[in-house]
C-alpha cells in the first residue's frame, strides 16, 4: 500500500510539471494556432538556468531554504526570451501550419546547441538541495516537502491561470481571441499585443516547469526533446488547446508513467503513446478538445 | 459566356431542359425527411419529388433550412426521420463520392475550386473519377487521349477552353465559379444540383452565367437540375416548378406562374430578405 | 525549362554522380550513399507532404524499419541477399504503414503531425526498451549484404562501399525516382493533388479521399524504409535514433530545403543538406544551431527550397534574354 501511494505521489509530482510546460503549450496554441515543439527546449532552458542562477546565489551567500523563491524567479526571468521569439514567428501567422512547426522545430535544433554553448554537454545538477526542506511521511510513506510545495506551486499556478482566463477581462479578451480572431481585431483589440503576451506567458510556464524539476533530476540537453513528445501526449489526450484537458492530460501521463516505471520499466513510454493512440481512436478531439474537423 | 441579352430559349414544350424517353420518371424522392439538431428542427417532414426533365429551384428566407436540405439531398447528412432516394437508392449520409457514383453531382454556393490546380487538371480530376481511372497508378494523364477529348469538350461548353493551363487561383471570380460547375458536369451527373451558382457575382453576369449553364445541360444531357438561389429573377426565369421553404417545412411547391401569383407566398419567401433590384 | 532540357539535365546529373569513383574522393562517395538514400526515402515523403498536402512527424519510423529488417536479415537469419532485404523491408514498412495510415489519415494538417509523431515515438520506445529483442539503445548489427547474389567479402569496406554498392544505390535511386515520377503524373497523382487543395470539392468530383490518402502512405513508407535499408549498410548498425521523432523533422527539413512544390527537390534537399551538415560538422561541434538558422530562414524567407530559388533565377535570366 505505501508502495503504491509511493508511485501515485512520484506520478503527481511529475504530472504537476507536465501540466505547467503542456498548460504553454494549450495557451500558444489556443490564441496564436501554434503548436510549438519548441516548449519542451523553454522547459530545459529553465532548468539549466535555474541550476546556474541558485549556484550561484548559494555562493553569495544565499540561506539554502530560500532557494525556491530564487529558482522561480531564474524561471520568470526567461520570460525576456518570450517577445523575441515571438518576433520571429510572427513572420508565419498568416502561412500554412506546416510552415509553423517546422519553425518551431528550427527553434528546437538552435536552443540544444545554445544549452550545449553555455552548459556544455555534461548534465548539470543542484546536489542535495532538495532535501533542505526534509521529507514528510509515515507507514513506509516518504515524500520530500519539495515535492509537495511543487505540487501546490503548479495547483496554485492551475488555479491563478484559471481564474485569470475565466475572471478578469483580459483573460476574456484573450479566450475571445482564441474563439474568433477576426471578430476580436475588429472589435478594435490590439492582436498583435496579445500575441506577445500570450507567447510570453507559454514560454514562462515552459521555463518555470523546468526549474521546478530540477533539484530532482539533472538539466540535461535530451530533455528538451524528451519532454515535447511528452507534452504532446497531454494535449492529445486533453484535448488540443483546452486547460482543463492539459490538466486532465498531465495526470494520465504522470500516473501512467509512474505506474509503467513501477510495474514494469519497459513500458514507460509505450504505455503513454498507447494510451494516446487509444484516446484518438475513441475520442478524437481528445477528452476535453472540440472536434478536430 | 452569354451576355445578358434574350432571355434562354424554352423547348417546344416550355421546358428548360430537354426532354427524353424517361422524363417523368422520378429521380429524386424525400418521404417525410426531418432533420433535428438537439430540440432544433431544421426540417420537418418534407416530401418531395423531383423527376427527369424539370429543373426545380428551392427557396426560402435565410435559416428556412435550405442548406440542410441540400446535404440531405447530396448524402451528406443522415436523416432524423424519413427517407432520401436517388433513382430508388436510399442516399441518406452515403457521402460524396458514392453520390458522384450514383449519378449526382453539385456545385457550391461558395467558390470551391483546387486553386494550384490548371483549368485541365481541375476538369480532368473529375473525368478521371467518372470514367474509374482514379485507381491507375501506372498511367499517365498527359498521354490519355480520351481524357484530353472530353476535358476539351466540358471546357469549351463553359467557355473555358482558352484558359486550359492557368492555375484556377488567377481566374476570374466568374470564371471561378465557372470552372467549379464545369468540373461538376464533367462527372456527367444525370442530377446536378447548383448551390447558388450566381452567388458573388455582379447582377449582370447572373443570367450569363445561368443561359450558360442551362446549355451545358442540354448539351450534356443532364436529366434534372435542382437550383438553389436567392435571386428571385433568375428563380422566376430559371424554373419549372418551386419549392419555398419556412422554418424546415414546406411553404409552397408550386410552378412559377402559380407561385409568384400568391402575394402571401412571395412575401413570405422574399420579405425577410430584401431582393436588390425589385 | 523544356521537358527535353530537364531530362537532359538529369541524365547529366546522374552520369556525373555515376562517375564519382572516378574523380572523387572515398569520403565524398560514401556521403553520397547517405545522400541517395535520403533521396529515395524524401521521393516518398514528399508524395505524402508535397502532392497529398500531409506533413507527418513520424516517417523516421519506416526508416527505422527498413534498418531494422536489415539487420534482422543480414545477422540474425543470416539472409544476406541485398534484393530480399528490400522486398522484405517493403513489405514490413507496408505492413506497419496500412494500419497506422488507417488511424491517421482520418486528420488532417496538425493532428495528422502529432498523431504521426506518436506512432513514431511508440515504435521507438520499443526499438529502445525491449533490449533483449532490439538491442536498446546499442541497436543491432548489420552485416553486409550480397548484391544480386555477388557476396564481395574480398573487398575492403571502402572498397565495397565506393564501388558497387554506391553504384547500386545510385541505380535504385534513378529506378525508384522514374517510379514515382510515373506515379505524379498518373490519374492517382492527379486525384492526390486535388485533395490537397480542396478534399470537400475533391469528394464530389468522386475522388475517394481517405483510400487515396493512405495510399500514398503506405508508398511514402515503403520509400522511407528502403531508404533506410541503404542507411544502415554504411553504418553497419540499425539504431533507434533513426526512429526518433527528430530524426522525422530532419527528414521534412531536407525536403522544405530541396523544394517540395518540384519533384526533384527532395532528392536536391538530401544532397544538400547531407553536403551542408558535413561541412558544418567539420567546422564546428555546434552545427545543429546553425541548420537550425538554415531552416528558419528557409522556412521564412524560401519556402519553396532550393529549387524554388533556382526556377525563379532561371525565371529571371529567360526574361532577361527576351
Amino acid at each position: 500500500m505505501a508502495a503504491f501511494i509511493n508511485i501515485l505521489l512520484g506520478g503527481v509530482f511529475h504530472a504537476a510539471v507536465l501540466f505547467l510546460v503542456a498548460a504553454g503549450l494549450q495557451i500558444v496554441f489556443g490564441v496564436q494556432k501554434i503548436v510549438n515543439l519548441a516548449c519542451g527546449s523553454f522547459y530545459a532552458l529553465g532548468a539549466y538556468f535555474g541550476v546556474t542562477t541558485v549556484t550561484w546565489a548559494l555562493k553569495a551567500g544565499l540561506p539554502p531554504f530560500l532557494f525556491l523563491p530564487v529558482l522561480i524567479a531564474s524561471g520568470v526571468v526567461l520570460a525576456v526570451i518570450g517577445p523575441v521569439i515571438e518576433r520571429l514567428l510572427r513572420t508565419v501567422y498568416d502561412r500554412d501550419e506546416s510552415f509553423q512547426l517546422l519553425l518551431t522545430f528550427a527553434l528546437v535544433l538552435m536552443f540544444q546547441d545554445i544549452m550545449r554553448y553555455f552548459w556544455g554537454a555534461n548534465p548539470q545538477q543542484l546536489g542535495n538541495l532538495v532535501m533542505v526542506y526534509g521529507k514528510v511521511g509515515a507507514g513506509g510513506v516518504d515524500l520530500p516537502v519539495y515535492n509537495v510545495l511543487v505540487i501546490a506551486g503548479s495547483i496554485a499556478i492551475a488555479l491563478i491561470l484559471g481564474g485569470f482566463l475565466q475572471r478578469t477581462r483580459y483573460g476574456r479578451i484573450l479566450r475571445a481571441t482564441a474563439e474568433n480572431r477576426a471578430m476580436t481585431e475588429a472589435l478594435g483589440v490590439d492582436v498583435r499585443r496579445i500575441n506577445v503576451v500570450v507567447f510570453t506567458l507559454g514560454t514562462v510556464l515552459g521555463t518555470v516547469g523546468g526549474a521546478f524539476v530540477v533539484p530532482t533530476s539533472a538539466a540535461s540537453l535530451d530533455m528538451a526533446v524528451e519532454l515535447v513528445v511528452e507534452a504532446f501526449a497531454v494535449v492529445v489526450i486533453g484535448g488540443l488547446g483546452s486547460m482543463r484537458g492539459a490538466l486532465a492530460g498531465a495526470l494520465v501521463v504522470g500516473l501512467m508513467r509512474a505506474a509503467a516505471i513501477a510495474l514494469y520499466a519497459e513500458l514507460e513510454l509505450l504505455s503513454i503513446y498507447l494510451v494516446v493512440i487509444l484516446v484518438l481512436i475513441l475520442r478524437p478531439s481528445g477528452l476535453f478538445g472540440k472536434p478536430a474537423e | 459566356m452569354n451576355g445578358p441579352g434574350e432571355p434562354t430559349k424554352r423547348t417546344e414544350d416550355g421546358r428548360l431542359l430537354r426532354q427524353s424517353a424517361d422524363s417523368g420518371t422520378v429521380m429524386i424522392e424525400t418521404r417525410g425527411v426531418s432533420k433535428h439538431y438537439g430540440p432544433f428542427v431544421a426540417l420537418a417532414d418534407i416530401t418531395i419529388t423531383l423527376k427527369a426533365g424539370e429543373m426545380v429551384s428551392i427557396v426560402g428566407p435565410n435559416g428556412a433550412g435550405k442548406t440542410t436540405l441540400v446535404n440531405v439531398l447530396t448524402g451528406l447528412l443522415r436523416t432524423t426521420t424519413g427517407q432520401v432516394l436517388f433513382k430508388g437508392h436510399d442516399i441518406a449520409g452515403i457521402g460524396p463520392v458514392r453520390l458522384a457514383r450514383l449519378g449526382m453531382a453539385r456545385s457550391f454556393q461558395l467558390v470551391h475550386i483546387f486553386p494550384e490546380l490548371t483549368v485541365e487538371e481541375t476538369i480532368a480530376v473529375a473525368e478521371i473519377a467518372r470514367a474509374g481511372k482514379a485507381g491507375r497508378l501506372w498511367a499517365s494523364v498527359r498521354g490519355d487521349d480520351a481524357i484530353h477529348a472530353r476535358v476539351r469538350e466540358v471546357a469549351a461548353i463553359f467557355g473555358l477552353d482558352t484558359k486550359l493551363d492557368r492555375p484556377a487561383r488567377v481566374l476570374s471570380q466568374g470564371d471561378k465559379k465557372l470552372l467549379d460547375i464545369a468540373s461538376a458536369f464533367a462527372l456527367a451527373p444525370e442530377v446536378i444540383l447548383l448551390d447558388e451558382p450566381t452567388s458573388g457575382i455582379s447582377t449582370g453576369d447572373k443570367h450569363g452565367i445561368m443561359k450558360t449553364l442551362v446549355e451545358a445541360a442540354r448539351t450534356a444531357n443532364v436529366k434534372a437540375i435542382i437550383l438553389v438561389e436567392h435571386d428571385m429573377d433568375l428563380v422566376a426565369e430559371y424554373s419549372d416548378r418551386i419549392i419555398a421553404l419556412q422554418e424546415g417545412r414546406i411553404l409552397a411547391d408550386l410552378p412559377p406562374t402559380q407561385f409568384f401569383a400568391d402575394p402571401a407566398i412571395v412575401a413570405a419567401v422574399v420579405g425577410m430578405k430584401p431582393v436588390r433590384h425589385a | 525549362m523544356t521537358p527535353r532540357l530537364t531530362t537532359l539535365v538529369i541524365v547529366g546529373l546522374v552520369a556525373l554522380v555515376g562517375s564519382a569513383p572516378l574523380w572523387a574522393t572515398p569520403y565524398h562517395i560514401t556521403l553520397m550513399i547517405p545522400a541517395m538514400a535520403y533521396g529515395i526515402a524524401l521521393l516518398g515523403l514528399n508524395l505524402l507532404f508535397g502532392y497529398a498536402g500531409l506533413l507527418s512527424f513520424g516517417h523516421a519510423m519506416f526508416v527505422g524499419i527498413g534498418a531494422y529488417t536489415t539487420a534482422v536479415f543480414t545477422s540474425k537469419l543470416g539472409i544476406r541477399s541485398f534484393e530480399l532485404v528490400l522486398v522484405a523491408s517493403a513489405v514490413a514498412a507496408a505492413l506497419f504503414a496500412i494500419p497506422i495510415g488507417l488511424l491517421t489519415v482520418r486528420y488532417v494538417r496538425i493532428f495528422f503531425g502529432m498523431l504521426t509523431l506518436a506512432f513514431g515515438m511508440l515504435f521507438h520506445s520499443f526499438l529502445f526498451k525491449f533490449y533483449h529483442l532490439t538491442g536498446g539503445d546499442s541497436g543491432m548489427r548489420v552485416v553486409r549484404p550480397t548484391l544480386l547474389g555477388q557476396d564481395t567479402q574480398e573487398l575492403d569496406k571502402i572498397a565495397f562501399l565506393t564501388g558497387p554498392f554506391f553504384l547500386y544505390v545510385l541505380a535504385l535511386l534513378v529506378i525508384l525516382g522514374l517510379v514515382m515520377l510515373r506515379i505524379v503524373h498518373s490519374p492517382f497523382g492527379l486525384h492526390l493533388k486535388a485533395l490537397r487543395e480542396n478534399a470537400r470539392k475533391a469528394e464530389y468530383l468522386g475522388v475517394t479521399v481517405r483510400r487515396f490518402r493512405l495510399a500514398a502512405f503506405v508508398i511514402s513508407a515503403i520509400y522511407c524504409s528502403i531508404g533506410g535499408v541503404i542507411l544502415a549498410v554504411p553504418t553497419g548498425i540499425a539504431d533507434p535514433e533513426l526512429a526518433y521523432w527528430t530524426h522525422s523533422g530532419n527528414l521534412i527539413f531536407m525536403t522544405l530545403l530541396g523544394g517540395f512544390t518540384n519533384f526533384f527537390g527532395p532528392i536536391l534537399g538530401a544532397f544538400s543538406f547531407i553536403l551542408l551538415q558535413d561541412q558544418l560538422m567539420s567546422a564546428t561541434q555546434y552545427w545543429r544551431f546553425f541548420l537550425g538558422v538554415v531552416l528558419a530562414l528557409i522556412v521564412i524567407l524560401f519556402p519553396r527550397g532550393l529549387m524554388g530559388i533556382l526556377e525563379s533565377l532561371m525565371a529571371r535570366f529567360s526574361r532577361g534574354r527576351s
